[in-house]
């Protein structure tokens, strides 16, 4: 085989291709946006922000075991989004304030939504998409801890703030937290706090545990701090199965259950996944039985509204904690449940207060920061008191883990003949103050990183 | 039959005769080709903003590209219809990711470890998939991407993080650079450039030829002496090791292992990706790759969730009626307008399947 | 023996669903030859018709309208769709009807949204059923008062178990039942089995073979349409449930044997009680039903009862 003749056109080729691939490396790069960006670090996200809107990202779960509780987060997220553009709602309550009720900075606020269908990689896919090809400054919301881990540590890396939605694990602000990223929701370790004492006192120092969890961060967070916290009390725990997010039967648990020895089951669950498995938990005759000569107990350690509404009177004496509850009648939460109020017809969620007070608090800062640039409005919020936001004493953003401490509530759930109306379906055991559940900083190790994104 | 050239393997379509070249070879053979799809390739970054895309797309597209090349290499040359590529996929995303995160965070260590982690996955279900043909084949890789993924998120949950994913990862960088932006752009573009190229070269070479006269009958091809089981083992495990590639950039780019890596719904994405854009013309699938994800990233702004409906509509059209997906779409328009196709290299002249009275043969034109 | 009898009874619960998939998939491709990757569409169709009439008109309307209309949707999809297939290579058929599944799960998505919509159990198949053994003592609660009691010799005391869901079992041993007798005492029966031998010879007979694929399409996907009725209540109403159901159905067909209707049943209740028997240890509940088939496919390939000669 002849090689000579040959030999021209290869090196041309290749030598063709060396240049082209040259030439493209050195073309202008279009996506180093700023270049002359303030102070520390190279290029933060998508700051500068140029024109006369700032865009927000709203990214929630709209399908997926937990859909309903982003369908009110959106509510909440467009209403705060009104209120930062037209004022009301808590910007008549909350201190310390800058904003104006005139938008940010003089911008007004838009926003784009996205799709996290209660699954991570979705999550982290939609949040990418509104950061790359929708120029979003911050986004929020969210409810599910393994969501709101995945995109806390794409915030960080992508220099966008992250100002989490419903995500309740210790993981997010205790091994996971990240610098860009905030959580205003309790945590697993403050519900056990809260729950453990009034669980003994009410069913008793001396029980049988069986938990169901959901198989994801959450689930193991929430199925640890309970079983820490009740058998600080005396209970023991006989049995824990791990059962997949999403999943709609679950018969064969509840069997493994009813084979044990247990008398309380615990449920791990949220959203969706409660309210097939109380429900199915009844269908099976739990409530109705009984073990070591004493009844079957239901206990559901983080509860919501929707859920309650989703599972019906089979959540009735049923003990857990929530964030919050539209029944408080402290101003702030005043405000913001009637301007809900107004604007849909129907009292707002936990996840909505949740996603709404984050808006709010994340405008406030860059307004009293002066600037979108991060770095800085991360400053501002460390370590930032405030009031106004719906709870009856004050709230603090600690510094060292970006978590929101407050008073925190154990409710129960309201037997069908004492509710007033269709949205009165828990009551206000206990409103455990923010002294009673503010642990101390090395209770779960891990590293802020820094504030130039990584 | 033809009777054409004597330098023949099986099914009348003849080796070029005497074809000892090494894989160079291809830049004599298809420079065209070749430089075309490097340059449309390389000057992505340039052109798919005009289309509303975006540079993070472009990665996507090339990462893809290599993933759904491979997987053609099997269906297209050899006719096997793998329902389990996700496993090679995810399973260098995997083992990429713990390397960021538990071993070290350089580059090169991680694309050798996944590389030996595919090897060893692809033969061990390879020995065991490749004794069964047809829908069996297709269900025992489904089978055991199944497993993978269920054992991933449940007995190695410890290691994965299970349904939460992998995250917690280290940043990947070259001796120093970091892996951002456009440098991960070019590593993934220049991979894709020589994966085509290898491709192209494959399908031109002997080996490329085995590969075909398996699809078509091989048990003829066992009678003729000659050991088919390696031929198939050795396509199995090249196309497995294109996704173990693709699975390694993918984590390389994000930084962040999703338990979808190993469903069995990204190998659906794969077989979708693969027959919109042609199944065995090697540039259809980049084709296709390209136009899922345009399609799922930026259509979806416009027309909002059903994106997927139209998408499904349109596999199902092609699979019905346009066979040779896009790739096909674009020879008829091109003959439609009275251009001649240009023959392929080989020491044959032009030939198509063409009715007679004894059935289907190759004849000329 | 409680715990043996509780556990028995999930795994043949979770099975029943299953079966009643796995039978009409086999039941298509041991006549037709044709693989039927859209078969959890017609389950998707049928929990979607099912709620829709169960809640707006009444379950017991839906228990007559639902199969019916799915047996008219297989009618239409073999003389639309599959008929045009039978000589492409089965690859083309995978193809196809992946994709139509994925049409049909986008289609629900679009019109009911992804999101669950509830199925209540009709007033007569709610609530718990109480097995209960010589000497039981059954506390005075009203739930266990109303409920249907059933004595057994073997249980200690009483245990009790989701009545719906022994009802599915119920109606799966008829739904197999029925199929048993159509396909061994009658007239369509015996020529679908004979077309299930050698489909070209039964056309030579003259025999219209054509107008009997359909409708054995269309007695599949009746079959489906059964098992969303009940299954809807249980595993929810969702557009991914077609493709979350069909990879397990599909094992189960490989396993009981493609185009054996016995092995169908029978590899389905093998299935449903390794789920159930493991249910404490999720790790291997997780793979028990892979390694199951990857055993069975490298093994037997032409499975449990299946014929030989078939793929091999």
């Amino acid at each position: 085989m002849t090689m000579t003749k040959k030999g021209a056109s290869r090196r041309s080729v290749l030598r063709g291709s060396a240049a082209l691939a040259g030439t493209a490396l050195v073309t202008p790069h279009f996506f180093v946006k700023n270049a002359w960006a303030q102070g520390e670090c190279a290029t933060v996200g998508n700051f500068p922000v140029e024109g006369p809107t700032v865009t927000f990202g709203f990214n929630v779960p709209m399908t997926g075991a937990y859909a309903d509780e982003g369908a009110d987060q959106l509510r909440a997220l467009q209403l705060a989004q009104k209120h930062i553009n037209e004022g009301g709602g808590i910007l008549a309550t909350l201190q310390p304030l800058a904003l104006t009720g005139q938008g940010v900075l003089g911008k007004q606020v838009v926003h784009v939504t996205g799709d996290t269908q209660t699954n991570p990689d979705a999550a982290r896919q939609s949040a990418r998409r509104m950061i790359e090809r929708d120029g979003v400054i911050m986004f929020c919301g969210g409810s599910s801890s393994a969501t709101a881990v995945t995109r806390q540590y794409l915030a960080q890396e992508m220099g966008i703030v992250y100002m989490h939605g419903l995500t309740h694990a210790n993981e997010t602000t205790g091994v996971d937290r990240r610098r860009y990223g905030f959580r205003q929701f309790f945590n697993t370790h403050m519900t056990g706090l809260a729950l453990g004492p009034i669980l003994a006192n009410e069913y008793g120092g001396d029980r049988a545990a069986f938990h169901l969890t959901a198989d994801y961060n959450w689930g193991h967070s929430m199925s640890g701090s309970i079983k820490d916290a009740t058998e600080a009390q005396g209970w023991n725990t006989v049995g824990n199965i791990a059962t997949p997010l999403g999943a709609t039967d679950y018969s064969q648990f509840l069997v493994s259950v009813l084979n044990s020895d247990a008398d309380v089951l615990i449920l791990n669950h949220y959203g969706n996944d409660m309210v097939n498995s109380v429900t199915q938990a009844v269908q099976f005759g739990m409530r109705d039985l009984q073990k070591n000569g004493r009844d079957v107990q239901i206990v559901v350690p983080l509860y919501s509204r929707l859920m309650a509404r989703g599972a019906g009177d089979n959540v009735e004496g049923v003990f857990g904690t929530t964030n919050w509850n539209w029944t408080k009648d402290n101003p702030g939460a005043l405000a913001f449940v009637s301007a809900f109020e107004e604007e849909y017809g129907f009292p707002p969620s936990q996840a909505a207060h949740t996603a709404y007070v984050q808006c709010i608090l994340y405008a406030n800062a860059c307004e009293m920061a002066g600037t979108f640039y991060a770095p800085e409005v991360i400053r501002t919020l460390e370590g930032m008191t405030y009031s106004g936001d719906g709870y009856d004493s004050e709230s603090l953003y600690r510094a060292e883990d970006h978590q929101s401490f407050h008073d925190i509530l154990v409710v129960r759930g309201k037997a069908p003949s004492a509710r007033t109306s269709e949205f009165d379906l828990l009551q206000i055991v206990d409103t455990v103050p923010r002294s009673v559940v503010e642990y101390p900083i090395d209770t779960f190790p891990g590293e802020l990183g820094e504030y130039c994104p990584a | 039959m033809s009777t054409t050239s004597d330098d023949r393997s099986a099914g009348g379509i003849a080796a070029p005769a005497g074809d000892r070249g090494g894989i160079l070879e291809v830049f004599k053979r298809e420079p065209v080709a070749l430089a075309a799809f490097t340059i449309v390739i390389f000057s992505m970054p340039l052109w798919i903003p005009v289309l509303g895309g975006y540079e993070g797309l472009a990665t996507l597209i090339v990462i893809w590209g290599i993933f759904v090349l491979g997987f053609d290499i099997l269906l297209g040359f050899t006719g096997y219809l793998s329902f389990g590529h996700a496993a090679f996929f995810g399973g260098a995303a995997y083992v990429t990711g713990f390397m960021y995160r538990d071993v070290s965070d350089n580059v090169i260590v991680a694309f050798v470890a996944s590389q030996v982690g595919t090897l060893i996955l692809a033969v061990v279900i390879g020995l065991l998939a490749m004794r069964r043909t047809g829908i069996y084949f297709s269900i025992l890789t489904l089978a055991f991407a199944e497993m993978l993924f269920a054992a991933a998120l449940s007995i190695f949950a410890p290691l994965t993080g299970g349904y939460d994913g992998m995250t917690r990862l280290q940043e990947p960088n070259l001796f120093g650079v970091k892996m951002d932006g456009l440098t991960i752009f070019y590593i993934a573009a220049a991979m894709l450039a020589i994966g085509y190229a290898m491709a192209l070269r494959l399908r031109n070479s002997p080996f490329g030829v085995m590969l075909r006269a398996i699809k078509e009958n091989p048990m003829r091809l066992e009678y003729t002496g000659i050991n088919v089981w390696r031929y198939k083992m050795a396509a199995f495990i090249i196309s497995a090791h294109y996704a173990g590639v693709a699975g390694f950039l993918m984590v390389t780019y994000e930084p962040y292992v999703a338990t979808k890596f190993l469903h069995w719904s990204t190998s659906g994405e794969v077989v979708i990706m693969s027959v919109i854009g042609g199944v065995g013309t090697l540039v259809g699938p980049i084709i296709g790759a390209g136009f899922v994800l345009y399609f799922q990233n930026v259509v979806q702004a416009v027309i909002g969730e059903q994106w997927r409906l139209i998408l499904g509509l349109v596999f199902v059209f092609v699979v019905a009626f346009l066979p040779g997906g896009f790739v096909d779409l674009a020879r008829m328009v091109w003959k439609a307008t009275g251009n001649r196709l240009r023959a392929r290299r080989h020491n044959v002249p032009d030939m198509e399947l063409t009715e007679t009275k004894y059935g289907t043969e190759e004849r000329l034109r | 023996m409680n715990d043996l009898f509780l556990t028995v009874l999930a795994g043949l619960q979770i099975g029943a669903i299953y079966a009643m998939l796995a039978l009409g998939l086999t039941l298509i491709f041991g006549t037709l030859g044709v693989v039927n990757f859209a078969h959890g569409a017609l389950y998707v169709i049928a929990i979607y018709a099912a709620v829709q009439v169960a809640i707006n008109v009444d379950f017991t309307v839906a228990l007559i309208v639902v199969p019916l209309f799915l047996f008219v949707v297989g009618v239409v999809f073999e003389r639309g769709v599959i008929r045009f297939f039978y000589d492409r290579p089965h690859t083309d058929q995978i193809l196809v009807t992946f994709g139509l599944a994925i049409v049909v799960e986008e289609v629900a998505k679009w019109l009911f949204g992804a999101n669950n919509i509830p199925f209540p159990r009709p007033d007569w198949g709610d609530g718990v059923i109480i097995f209960y053994g010589p000497g039981a003592v059954i506390p005075p609660v009203p739930v266990f008062q109303e409920a249907p009691q059933l004595w057994l010799p073997f249980i200690d005391g009483f245990v009790t178990f989701d009545y719906w869901r022994i009802i599915l079992i119920g109606v799966t041993i008829v739904a197999v039942s029925v199929l048993f007798y159509l396909l061994q005492f009658t007239r369509f029966g015996l020529i679908v089995r004979a077309g299930m031998r050698d489909s070209d010879m039964v056309q030579f007979l003259g025999i219209n073979i054509a107008r009997r694929f359909a409708m054995v399409v269309g007695l599949g996907a009746a079959i489906a349409g059964v098992a969303g009725l009940f299954g809807g209540p249980i595993l929810g109403v969702t557009p991914d449930q077609g493709m979350k159901l069909l990879v397990p159905s599909f094992l189960v067909v490989v396993i009981g044997g493609m185009g054996s209707l016995a092995g169908a049943v029978l590899a389905a209740v093998i299935i449903g009680l390794s789920l159930a028997f493991t249910a404490d240890n999720p790790d291997i509940q997780a793979v028990i039903i892979y390694l199951i088939a990857v055993v069975v496919l490298l093994f037997r390939p032409r499975g449990l009862l299946g014929r030989k000669g078939v793929f091999e």
